[in-house]
């Protein structure tokens, strides 16, 4: 982690777990996060066999299949606590994508 | 002729009579999802339409976990952005059952997501996991489990509490209502009554020699009809480099809800990605999985049968009692009817509007 610095406490702690060998205690997809926990998980980016036909097929099927559940908190807004409405007028990704903003931090 | 097929004739002859005595039709099978925004759907699967489609009281957007009463007539689903349970009378439309995960003192309380009722349909569990909102931080509290009676219908409160391990994604009852099983990092046999873990089949903590820790993706509750929860897991063969292909094997596990028998065998090395499967009620050896491919593997032999590529991701699957068509749904609006057989595909059903089903359950009932 020698390009990454921690910049608060979360961040700091995630560092000394590594150091520490913690990461043996982490688990890719076990079971379901609970609640919007950041989960280890690579995202849309690569599957597990470093090509893209395992991951979601189209993107815009698993949409809601990963923000209703707060899988990936940091991509899509959170539906289940801070923005619950966000696709509330989207009922399908394929065709009402156009329908989602993007959100910002509440003041 | 088997001893299960002599019981299914008898059950089918029985389930005649009644349907004569009381001027009814005899049991028919319906496909039971969820979809946006807040929607049950009753689908008749035989004339491949959407019988249904009923909307929830109350606020929430994206249905998740779907339990069906013992009699067809409720479904219970976890809504309001995983903070309320309703049961929704699937004749009527109307809210029989509501509970709302409000709680005192700042505590803010999610269903994640595991929701089961018992096999009487008396009471219902939930998984909870609250939290407390202090001044400058947030206090995870303990994961409990609140049992509710859904004779007190509307504004049920919790008859009875218990603390359960963190992580359980998916509950499971017993046939005999003895055991509520409990699928978290382990798969834990609690008592229904006390909360006490009876036994405990260990999972990411109890690996296998020269395997690494067991892991599964699971929320989807769909063992209905053969009685037998299954799930895919993923494991490393530790005696092996990690960029080698053969080392990554992935396997089904099983649990008989009746006998309560527990197996974990491996079916392949590693080469799709599986989210949920189901057992065939018929060919008990035949399991089908799905994400963005139908495989069907055989457990008696622990060998993958055969794998088809699907139109899109699907989450959640499930399976005619007569054990001749599998079902994929979840993700987007449509249901895929597949041939148990050959895994072609048998027809297709979409729900008016094309609404997401996203992560809804995809469950089997009789009405």
């Amino acid at each position: 982690m020698k390009h990454i610095t921690p910049m608060n406490r979360k961040a700091k702690a995630v560092e000394q777990a590594a150091d520490g060998g913690g990461v043996d205690e982490v688990y890719t997809m076990s079971s379901i996060v609970t609640g919007c926990t950041a989960t280890v998980d690579p995202g849309w980016e690569i599957d597990p066999f470093g090509s893209v036909a395992a991951l979601c097929a189209p993107m815009e099927a698993d949409l809601y299949g990963c923000s209703d559940p707060c899988w990936w908190p940091a991509q899509v807004p959170d539906t289940m606590n801070t923005y619950p409405d966000w696709n509330a007028d989207a009922p399908s990704a394929q065709n009402d994508w156009r329908e989602l903003g993007a959100v910002f931090p509440k003041k | 002729m088997t001893m299960y097929r002599k019981t299914l004739l008898a059950a089918a002859a029985g389930l005649a009579l009644v349907g004569l005595a009381g001027g009814e039709a005899s049991a028919k099978e319906y496909l039971l999802t969820a979809a946006k925004p807040n929607k049950v759907v009753l689908i008749d699967p035989a004339a491949r339409a959407v019988e249904k489609v009923v909307e929830i009281p109350g606020p929430g957007v994206a249905p998740w976990t779907v339990i069906p009463s013992p009699d067809a007539k409720v479904a219970y689903v976890l809504t309001a952005h995983n903070e309320a349970v309703v049961g929704v009378d699937l004749d009527t439309g109307k809210e029989v059952f509501r509970t709302d995960m409000n709680e005192p003192e700042n505590v803010r309380s999610k269903i994640m997501p595991a929701v089961e009722l018992s096999r009487d349909g008396k009471e219902l569990f939930v998984f909870v996991s609250p939290m407390k909102e202090l001044p400058g931080e947030y206090q995870v509290m303990d994961t409990r489990v609140k049992v509710f009676s859904t004779a007190d219908g509307v504004g049920a409160k919790p008859v009875r509490e218990f603390e359960v391990p963190r992580r359980i994604a998916l509950f499971f009852m017993s046939a005999d209502d003895q055991t509520l099983w409990g699928l978290g990092w382990d798969l834990y046999g609690i008592d229904p009554k006390t909360g006490a873990i009876k036994e405990t089949h260990k999972i990411v903590n109890g690996p296998k020699p020269d395997r690494a820790p067991a892991d599964i993706l699971d929320f989807w509750p769909q063992y209905e009809q053969a009685d037998v929860f299954s799930t895919p897991y993923y494991t490393f063969d530790t005696t092996k480099q990690a960029d080698d292909p053969t080392a990554y094997k992935t396997g089904m596990l099983t649990l008989d809800l009746k006998s309560g028998e527990f197996v974990m065998d491996e079916f392949e090395d590693t080469s799709a990605v599986i989210f949920s499967s189901v057992v065939n009620p018929v060919r008990r050896n035949e399991v089908f999985s799905t994400y963005t491919q139908l495989s069907k593997i055989d457990t008696a032999t622990d060998t993958l049968v055969k794998r088809v590529d699907l139109p899109h991701t699907y989450y959640s699957i499930n399976i005619s009692g007569d054990g001749e068509e599998v079902y994929v749904a979840g993700t987007m609006c449509d249901i895929g009817i597949y041939s148990t057989a050959d895994l072609s595909e048998k027809g297709r059903v979409e729900i008016p509007g094309c609404p997401d089903q996203g992560v809804a359950s995809l469950r089997v009932i009789e009405r």
